[in-house]
């Protein structure tokens, strides 16, 4: 199952402050439906405003994203850039 | 609505009766480079321009067995290319060619640069320390008028109505005479004078200081003719008391304000530095002379 | 397409090709924003507020509507009052309620230049008639302009509903600060106390504009029946076709955007000002309004970028690794929330490899214009205190700074100080390459010093069109979506005559308009040759398949049969038959009978984006007596993953780093005591003219990203990071003194060395 890294700005306000979530999750869909299930808001909030890296690379808006247990999965903002 | 009209007379009678008989605000154009930029701001709104380039003479530089005469709508860029004017008044050149940037020059004057009576206009020092005289032609008659008396206040002059500048003489300069002007800005171009500092030496044949004019810029309501800067240098081979003794003159003289070109207390420690500095290129090249 | 490793494979790329659109520039044909005039346009202006913050009582437009040629007047009350509403757009954050509001003010006005009324008439003259003749009542509130002032108790307060999120416990009473940001991981504390050496420093930067040549500027036309176009400059069409429709309430349909030839953007283009304005104006008044900003107005009025405090600090052991590092950043939004404080915090020190750290920061809303995106967006501030007290941490250390950043230096499988493990990164090759410069060894004189800095940034990708269109005679079209601000049409042409096998002179690049294209993400981010690249590669392999099924049917063989080399069809092997290779002009004269005109579309949402690294290496000369810095050297390494077209990759690098030159010797907003800029113009707005600067050597350092198929890496952004940094340690080397404000203008190095002679 993979892990999946909280970033702070959402552990104070959905996880209780857990740092880290084991999911059943293996595609970034199925992630925001898994994270709105279990703590409701932050599947949307995620869907909306956070970006994820898998195994250092970023992606944005990716919901076929495969998750893999083993794999360094953490939750950032979006990035925009000039 | 806005009025505008548009003349450009070919004498100076026509010009002065122009200006003279201007019902509403009249402004007299040289090259343009300040009157422009103050239209398209909406900073002035006159209802007539007088176009002073096609009077004769206006435009152009004699040297003479005087000195020189420079109409008062000649060019900065005709200025740098005279020969004879870059040797005798090397200061004036260098601070002319410095109004703007190269595209400006083609249009900037001196009698622009003058009456548009900014504090930190980079001719001005220049051509107050090498005491030149400005010939203004109005409704009165002709008068010689000394350049430090044009300017009396920020945006303002010393002309009356009807009155403009025909041209500027400068007398030849003697032996081992010259000048320097040098400015304090925070870029390389394209700057506004922080500080500015014009200074006319005249040195014997052993090289000791028998006339100064030291002039700062930008650094009071008006241009400041440093009294005690030339007291500092006269009599010296600007040895290092000279020098110190001409950097506190300079500082005492300022009188300027804090603004976004820098502080008091910048344009004050850099009005030193300035004077300095250009002293010691305008002795530099009085020697060679 | 197999990722290509070998530069030496590639025919096209890394060329340097003329530019398509360089003739109509240099002869001044290119159309921009302003330059396009139909039958019957309006002049459009914009009425704003002298006030920094006011209570807006009455706006009275009756007497301006009254002049004759004055063809339409709005307010607020002629647009709709849409609801806060946050979405992703162009490619930041935002709130399509604030979007509105910043447009033209509803109740209140937030800044000094905030618009508050628009007209339309039929000469500039009248426009100006008009302005003047509007009445606006205001009741003036004490304004605040600072961050730090803004955060004070006593502040004034722009919203009276905004409580700080992300503070625990959440706060009861409203104040300016939107938001708390922190990123790191590990025990910073712990981390400190374990260092032999720790160095710290608060830093301060003011608020610096874009300052593109160009200002914004746009012409709409509105239809009686509702259809509107829009021809404007822009980084993103279908970003201003999304926010006109937002904030009009009009649909999506109904809005047809062209970008114009664009000159400059680097962020202060990604969002709209003038364009809802204008199509409100020509839907009133029945014909096309143009609007053109003033210089005056793009910097009162359009979004610089934030100015704050950093703070940090940073403990290592003698050896110089580093233990721990913190970082607190405070920035200002200006008039409405989002200032890039969580970017900055995210780069702060993604540089290096930290088992403790922590950047934290507050978004901080304040009486100035609303920020908008510069060149990777916050992180040349915060990076500017890091790499500052880097080179102290070095002079303490006894150490060559390039050393120390080695010493630390992220690679791959570095847990990054902003949560993820870093992939193939080039930040060891960088730094290697910046010190076996010539440059780091050459010798100074007296007055002189040397500085180094580094940067990171993410990159991004996004969504991307591309479609190829093969013509008659064989040479090919390559429309995409993205406005061209660094060269990239060139790029586009270049990687779709690689794959096509073709010349670049058989391609010519279009920028399409909203209408003609698929969906694109702004021109921004350092995204364009990455995602847009990959688009457009993609398009072209697809071409490249249908030109062999085309092959097939004329040799009537099986597809499979078919090679592609060099720009020609060839059969894949001796058993396929000894048919003579089919060049792609020749396959294309046959297209009708072998199916149809031969295209490719291919839309994407690009990911895997490479991020990427760089170091700069500045000389300066410092004149003790008059505060003036003189450049005399400067280089910039950078890795570019693959520079497509190197001349346009050295140009996104020396502008990024003169822009940064610029922030870090004199470029500031000065404001009065009444919150008005003082110098909203070039004259006392100072850039760095052509004089102020020496050749800026770039140099490409190429550690290609996986992801791309040409191993692109995005390049626009981080030459603007290191520069500040960079020129501040090289004073510190120079003068023994350490600047912690921007700019360091003449002012400011004469005051510290009058300070530092006591």
């Amino acid at each position: 199952m993979p892990t999946i890294s909280i970033p702070s700005s959402l552990r104070r306000q959905f996880t209780g402050g857990m740092t880290q979530l084991e999911v059943e999750a293996t595609t970034f869909r199925r992630l925001i439906l898994e994270l709105e299930r279990r703590f409701p808001g932050l599947g949307n909030q995620v869907e909306e405003s956070m970006a994820i890296a898998v195994d250092g690379e970023i992606f944005q808006d990716a919901y076929s994203l495969q998750l893999k247990a083993g794999s360094d999965i953490v939750l950032i903002p979006k990035i925009a850039g000039g | 609505m806005p009025r505008l009209s548009y003349a450009a007379p070919t004498s100076v009678p026509d010009a002065i009766k122009l200006l003279a008989g201007a019902a509403g605000l009249a402004k007299v154009m040289s090259g343009g480079t300040d009157l422009l930029v103050q239209l398209r701001s909406g900073r002035t709104s006159p209802e007539l321009i007088v176009d002073t380039k096609k009077i004769p003479g206006i435009v152009g530089i004699r040297e003479t067995e005087s000195g020189f005469v420079i109409g008062a709508a000649t060019s900065g860029a005709e200025i740098g290319e005279h020969a004879g004017l870059c040797a005798a008044y090397p200061g004036i050149v260098e601070a002319t060619n410095l109004i703007g940037s190269t595209q400006v020059q083609g249009r900037a004057s001196l009698a622009g640069n003058l009456c548009n009576a900014s504090p930190a206009a980079d001719s001005v020092p220049a051509v107050i320390a090498s005491r030149g005289v400005a010939i203004v032609v109005g409704p009165n008659g002709q008068r010689s008028v000394p350049v430090e008396q044009i300017v009396t206040a920020p945006g303002r002059t010393s002309l009356a109505k009807g009155e403009f500048i025909l041209e500027f003489h400068l007398p030849k300069p003697k032996a081992h005479q010259s000048d320097a002007y040098l400015r304090f800005i925070p870029r390389t171009e394209m700057d506004i004078a922080v500080v500015g500092c014009g200074v006319s030496v005249t040195l014997d044949d052993n090289g000791v200081c028998i006339d100064a004019r030291v002039v700062l810029g930008a650094v009071a309501p008006t241009q400041v003719v440093v009294e005690a800067g030339a007291k500092a240098l006269i009599g010296s081979k600007l040895d290092e008391a000279a020098l110190a003794a001409l950097d506190a003159a300079a500082r005492a003289a300022c009188n300027p304000i804090n603004d976004k070109r820098g502080t008091i207390d910048f344009r004050v420690k850099v009005a030193g530095v300035m004077a300095r500095r250009t002293a010691a290129i305008a002795f530099e090249r009085a020697g060679a002379r | 397409m197999n990722f290509v490793a070998n530069k030496s494979d590639l025919k096209v790329v890394g060329t340097r090709p003329v530019r398509p659109d360089g003739m109509d520039k240099v002869t001044g044909k290119a159309q921009f924003g302003a330059d396009l005039t139909l039958a019957g346009t309006l002049v459009g202006k914009i009425k704003r507020s002298p006030h920094a913050h006011a209570r807006i009582v009455a706006i009275d437009t009756s007497k301006a509507l009254a002049i004759p040629g004055v063809k339409s007047v709005i307010t607020a009350a002629d647009i709709p009052d849409i609801p806060s509403e946050e979405a992703f757009v162009g490619e930041g954050p935002t709130n399509f309620r604030d979007q509105s509001l910043n447009c033209i003010a509803r109740d209140k006005v937030l800044y000094e230049g905030h618009a508050v009324a628009a007209v339309a008439a039929t000469s500039s003259a009248i426009a100006d008639a008009a302005l003047a003749a509007i009445e606006v009542t205001y009741e003036v509130l004490p304004h605040v302009i600072d961050v730090e002032a803004a955060m004070a108790e006593d502040a004034p307060i722009l919203f009276e509903g905004m409580i700080t999120q992300g503070v625990d416990p959440k706060p009861t009473k409203a104040s300016n600060i939107v938001k708390k940001v922190a990123f790191g991981h590990g025990d910073w504390q712990a981390g400190m106390a374990e260092a032999d050496v720790v160095v710290e420093g608060k830093y301060d930067t003011a608020a610096v504009h874009q300052a593109y040549i160009e200002p914004h500027a746009c012409i709409a036309s509105v239809n009686p029946d509702g259809q509107t176009t829009i021809f404007a400059s822009s980084q993103g069409q279908f970003m201003i076709r999304q926010y006109t429709a937002k904030i009009l309430g009009m649909d999506i349909a109904d809005i047809r955007v062209t970008p114009a030839e664009i000159g400059g953007g680097f962020g202060g283009k990604t969002i709209v000002y003038i364009e809802p304005l204008a199509v409100a104006m020509s839907r009133q008044a029945g014909r096309p309004v143009k609007i053109v900003m003033t210089r005056d107005e793009v910097f009162r009025a359009s979004g610089p970028t934030s100015g704050g405090t950093i703070e940090v600090k940073i403990g290592a052991k003698k050896d110089g690794t580093i233990t721990g590092a913190y970082a607190m950043v405070k920035l200002q939004a200006g008039a409405f929330p989002g200032s890039p404080v969580a970017p900055a915090c995210m780069c702060a020190f993604a540089m290096y490899d930290l088992k403790n750290v922590m950047a934290e920061g507050y978004d901080v809303v304040s009486n100035r214009a609303k920020v908008a995106a510069y060149r990777a967006p916050g992180a040349p501030i915060s990076t500017f205190a890091v790499e500052s007290v880097m080179d102290e941490l070095a002079i303490k250390l006894g150490m060559d700074p390039i050393d120390l950043r080695m010493k630390n230096a992220a690679k791959q499988g570095t847990k990054a100080s902003y949560g993820p493990v870093f992939p193939v990164i080039g930040f060891e090759e960088v730094l290697e390459a910046a010190k076996a410069h010539p440059h780091w060894t050459a010798p100074l004189g007296p007055n002189q010093g040397r500085g180094v800095a580094t940067g990171f940034w993410f990159n991004i990708g996004g969504e991307s069109s591309a479609s190829v269109f093969v013509n008659e005679d064989g040479s090919v079209s390559v429309v995409s979506g993205s406005p061209d601000i660094g060269g990239s049409r060139a790029s586009m042409a270049m990687m779709a005559a690689e794959v096509l096998g073709i010349p670049y002179e058989k391609v010519r690049p279009i920028i399409g308009d909203t209408a003609q294209i698929g969906i694109t993400g702004v021109t921004g981010g350092s995204r364009v040759t990455f995602a847009t690249g990959m688009a457009t590669t993609q398009a072209a392999e697809r071409a490249v398949d249908e030109l062999k099924k085309r092959a097939a049917m004329i040799w009537d063989i099986s597809p499979d049969a078919v090679d592609w080399k060099d720009g020609e069809a060839v059969p894949a092997g001796a058993n396929a038959g000894g048919f003579d290779p089919l060049p792609l002009a020749a396959i294309a004269l046959k297209a009708a009978k072998t199916g149809g005109p031969i295209n490719a579309e291919v839309s994407i949402n690009a990911q895997g984006a490479g991020a990427a690294f760089g170091a700069h290496i500045a000389d300066v000369e410092v004149d003790p007596e008059t505060g003036f810095v003189k450049i005399l050297r400067y280089t910039a390494v950078q890795d570019v993953g693959r520079a497509i077209h190197p001349s346009y990759v050295e140009g996104q690098i020396q502008g990024g780093a003169t822009q940064g030159i610029g922030w870090a010797l004199n470029e500031e907003y000065i404001y009065d005591k009444n919150g008005r800029m003082d110098n909203a113009g070039f004259l006392d707005y100072r850039v760095p003219v052509a004089s102020d600067l020496p050749m800026i050597e770039a140099v490409l350092v190429e550690v290609p990203n996986p992801r791309h198929p040409f191993g692109v890496r995005g390049v626009g952004e981080v030459p603007i990071i290191p520069p500040m940094a960079a020129i501040g340690n090289a004073i510190k080397a120079a003068t023994g003194m350490r600047l912690v404000s921007l700019p360091m203008s003449p002012p400011k190095v004469r005051a510290a060395f009058d300070a530092a002679k006591g």
